[in-house]
């Protein structure tokens, strides 16, 4: 069997002096969502490493700020950096996550980012 | 049975599995030339010079120039830059850090919107700019409950919010790492930039404190003993 050498050397050389995420600019293409969009998380299915939290599956938030470009980390876990896409800081309200989160305090918000591929519009 | 029948735990030094499976991930690594020996040690003594004063300065000129602040706002790494910190060129990789990436963001509180940071999947922390995370931070305890009951451990940590001002939980799940830029304290008017940042401390800067004048360091933590203690049977 033949083997293909990977190099795991890779990301650092694209990095270097660039710094990560930056290094990633300009290659997810148009980004699918803008500044004030609703949003819900899909609850995708994941093989062994994921960095979306099952606390914001299925819950909808709000986009205020498109961060960077980058692979998800679903992917960067296993040196794949070919599927580069936008990532998103989204704004849950704290009663939409909780449903115990009382609603005197319903003002309260969480904050966190999301990668394309796990939002839809909602 | 008998509470006395427990062993006592080792008082030995132990190397425990974590720092086993360091090492040989680490000789690993060498081995197959991802980065040499050398660069480890480089790497060991930079990790070993980073603090929280650059992000308390950071604040301090924030506070003092409201041009900056934006900037702090807008862009946190180039906002970085005028602290002596090149989130891509400061750490011995030149592309930044391994865990920490390049991305910093700067949560500006306001009278009536409180930041607090955490991050549920780990421990990400802004490093190069903070310095290592307290071991609280890196706690199941802190990371489970801070985004879900926010205010209650903001309230163990001696901070109280009235209902009007609304609790911000950022996790730092992906490549953004965050500091909070608390509300400039009443109290130090005319201060200058060496004197405010002074007042921010570490715990300020994660959003568990509020900056106050005359004090300097971080609180020290309650330890409370648990209410329902594990019982080892060996």
């Amino acid at each position: 069997m033949s083997r293909v050498e990977h190099d795991r050397t890779h990301h650092a050389k694209i990095a270097t002096g660039v710094g990560d995420p930056q290094c990633f600019k300009g290659k997810a293409g148009k980004a699918k969502f803008k500044v004030g969009d609703r949003v819900r998380v899909k609850d995708r299915p994941d093989i062994f490493y994921t960095r979306t939290m099952t606390y914001v599956r299925g819950a909808v938030g709000t986009i205020v700020r498109a961060v960077y470009e980058s692979p998800p980390a679903e992917d960067e876990a296993w040196d794949n950096t070919d599927n580069v896409v936008w990532f998103y800081s989204i704004v849950f309200s704290q009663r939409d996550l909780w449903p115990e989160y009382h609603e005197v305090y319903g003002g309260d918000t969480l904050e966190t980012e999301i990668p394309e591929m796990y939002l839809e519009k909602a | 049975m008998a509470d006395h029948d427990h062993k006592p735990a080792p008082m030995v030094d132990e190397v425990s599995d974590f720092e086993i499976l360091e090492l040989a991930v680490r000789e690993l690594a060498i081995e197959k030339g991802l980065f040499s020996a050398e660069d480890h040690r480089v790497w060991t003594e930079y990790v070993h010079t980073l603090g929280p004063l650059p992000a308390a300065r950071l604040v301090a000129k924030a506070w003092l120039d409201p041009e900056y602040k934006k900037l702090c706002e807008e862009d946190g790494v180039e906002a970085s830059k005028a602290v002596g910190i090149d989130w891509v060129m400061t750490p011995p990789t030149h592309f930044g850090t391994p865990s920490d990436y390049c991305n910093l963001r700067v949560l500006v509180d306001t009278p009536k919107l409180k930041h607090v940071v955490v991050c549920t999947l780990c421990s990400c922390y802004p490093r190069p700019i903070l310095g290592q995370s307290p071991e609280w931070y890196r706690t199941p305890n802190y990371r489970r409950r801070l985004v879900r009951w926010p205010r209650q451990v903001l309230s163990e940590f001696g901070m109280q919010l009235p209902e009007d001002v609304e609790v911000r939980v950022a996790d730092s799940n992906q490549k953004t790492r965050y500091i909070v830029m608390p509300v400039r304290p009443e109290g130090t008017e005319g201060w200058t930039e060496d004197q405010l940042a002074e007042i921010v401390t570490r715990d300020c800067l994660i959003g568990v404190a509020l900056p106050k004048p005359g004090i300097t360091s971080n609180a020290k933590r309650p330890v409370l003993k648990a209410k329902n203690p594990v019982h080892h049977d060996h």
